[in-house]
């Protein structure tokens, strides 16, 4: 499925750079987006709703522990792509002393130790090696994405993650449907918060993922965005402001 | 010691970072920024650092107050937190920064519609947003001078629970002797940019008059409608 997508955006060839938001295949996406809403009104919202329902706080910190726990290589992977060997040195410590102390993986015990925790994913390892975003995408039940990091989540979770290769197939599945439920509960009020905020909850959530994405690949350093320093001179030099006059 | 170990080198923002303790945090897309009128708004913890600073800590201590007064009714809360926003934010400019070009292609019939039509969504939002203030709190962390007009003051937004803080980061601009929020960026998304995409793009698709009539319909979903259509 995710192969098709990636043929599809590739076939779309360049995009056709609009004035603001560069998305060649919006038809396409906002059909996958419709679809999406769907499955989360008949499926993943009503799972994660009553997930936060009948699994108390403690335990919900714990499965949360637990995938990250599980997911620590994948970090540990591209923090070493990225050269950052000191935030490796970080995902390292946190899987052992989590593995080990925080029974496996249950606790966060290395956070207690200071070895707090981040993400990475190989989507923002193309990133750090000049891989531009390419088309945005809007994967069938993953969401937003674009090419970049499509590529990024086969690699992870098919190259990357031993838990593809030591665990059956069905605690596989178990894991990826848990990760889903998790991941929605958690996300959660902030959609619901920008779906209400919204006129065009899909403009909306493209805008925000990819801001959120270039955060992420900047690893909370400062943001050194032009375009957003822009915005904030283009109006302000100009008579703009004056209520008054106008041309027309 | 905590904070050696943090992110390495890199500038003084690095420490500031909110630790991201939650499963799944990177993709949280924090949306309290989608909320800007709400300001997530808190107590002290830290000490103000300049002006700006001294700004927020301010603004969040007089929205949490008003949020936290549950005795009080609701209208006469929600008429507070407007007060609060009209002297702490520039609606109209931010409105404003969310057309950009637009703006000056815009008719004098429509700017007025889409000014009103603008504060009436911050309404609304406010509105909708009075009852989840659930006691969280706010640490101003560092502020940071971008130029000589905006200064961006960073804090970490505290739940309740033991759940990782957020990271929520104002621009504040020094305007005719006072300061003034002109954009809200949670955990680097920020509300202005994601505003005024969605916007210039309802714009570029559908005109100034297919956004003025989704704005008016989005307003109308909650309240009487206004009827301001040309």
């Amino acid at each position: 499925m995710a192969t098709a997508l990636l043929l599809a955006s590739i076939l779309a060839g360049p995009s056709t750079a609009g004035e603001d938001e560069d998305d060649p295949l919006e038809p396409f996406n906002r059909a996958v987006f419709a679809f999406n809403r769907v499955v989360d009104g008949l499926v993943l919202g009503p799972a994660a709703e009553l997930y936060g329902l009948v699994v108390p706080s403690p335990a919900r910190t714990a499965i949360s522990n637990l995938l990250d726990t599980l997911g620590a290589p994948i970090v540990f992977i591209n923090d070493i792509l990225q050269g950052e060997r000191e935030r490796a040195g970080i995902t390292l410590s946190r899987f052992l002393i989590n593995g080990s102390l925080g029974f496996f993986g249950l606790f966060d015990m290395a956070s207690e130790f200071g070895y707090v925790k981040h993400d990475e994913d190989f989507g923002q390892t193309l990133a750090v090696h000049g891989v531009g975003e390419g088309p945005y995408l809007v994967l069938p039940i993953l969401g937003p994405s674009n090419s970049r990091d499509a590529i990024g989540t086969l690699v992870d979770s098919f190259l990357f993650d031993p838990v593809r290769y030591l665990a059956s197939e069905r605690l596989q599945t178990v894991r990826t449907a848990t990760r889903a439920v998790v991941t929605r509960h958690q996300l959660g009020p902030s959609l619901d918060e920008l779906e209400r905020s919204s006129i065009d909850y899909y403009a909306a959530l493209r805008a925000v993922y990819r801001q959120k994405r270039e955060a992420e690949i900047r690893n909370g350093r400062p943001p050194t965005d032009a375009a957003y320093e822009e915005i904030f001179d283009e109006i302000f030099d100009e008579p703009l402001l004056d209520p008054s006059p106008l041309e027309d | 010691m905590r904070s050696s170990m943090n992110r390495s080198s890199t500038p003084p923002r690095s420490r500031t970072e909110p630790r991201p303790a939650m499963a799944w945090r990177r993709r949280a897309l924090l949306l309290a920024a989608a909320g800007l009128p709400l300001v997530v708004i808190v107590p002290a913890t830290g000490k103000s650092q300049g002006e700006p600073a001294g700004f927020i800590r301010q603004v969040a201590d007089q929205a949490l107050r008003i949020l936290a007064a549950r005795d009080r009714s609701e209208e006469e809360r929600i008429a507070e937190l407007e007060r609060l926003l009209e002297r702490a934010t520039d609606l109209d400019l931010i409105a404003k920064l969310v057309l950009g070009s637009y703006w000056r292609k815009a008719t004098p019939a429509q700017r007025q519609r889409y000014l009103e039509l603008f504060r009436k969504m911050i309404r609304k939002q406010i509105a909708g947003n009075i009852s989840r203030y659930d006691g969280q709190r706010i640490e101003i962390v560092g502020s940071h001078e971008i130029d000589d007009r905006d200064t961006m003051v960073s804090t970490l937004v505290h739940g309740v629970g033991n759940e990782a803080p957020y990271r929520v980061d104002w621009r504040v601009r020094r305007y005719n002797g006072r300061y003034l929020i002109i954009d809200v960026v949670a955990e680097g998304v920020s509300l202005l940019i994601t505003k005024r995409k969605e916007f210039r793009d309802i714009v570029s698709s559908s005109g100034i008059e297919g956004l003025l009539a989704a704005m008016a319909k989005k307003v109308e979903g909650q309240e009487a409608a206004p009827q301001a259509r040309s």
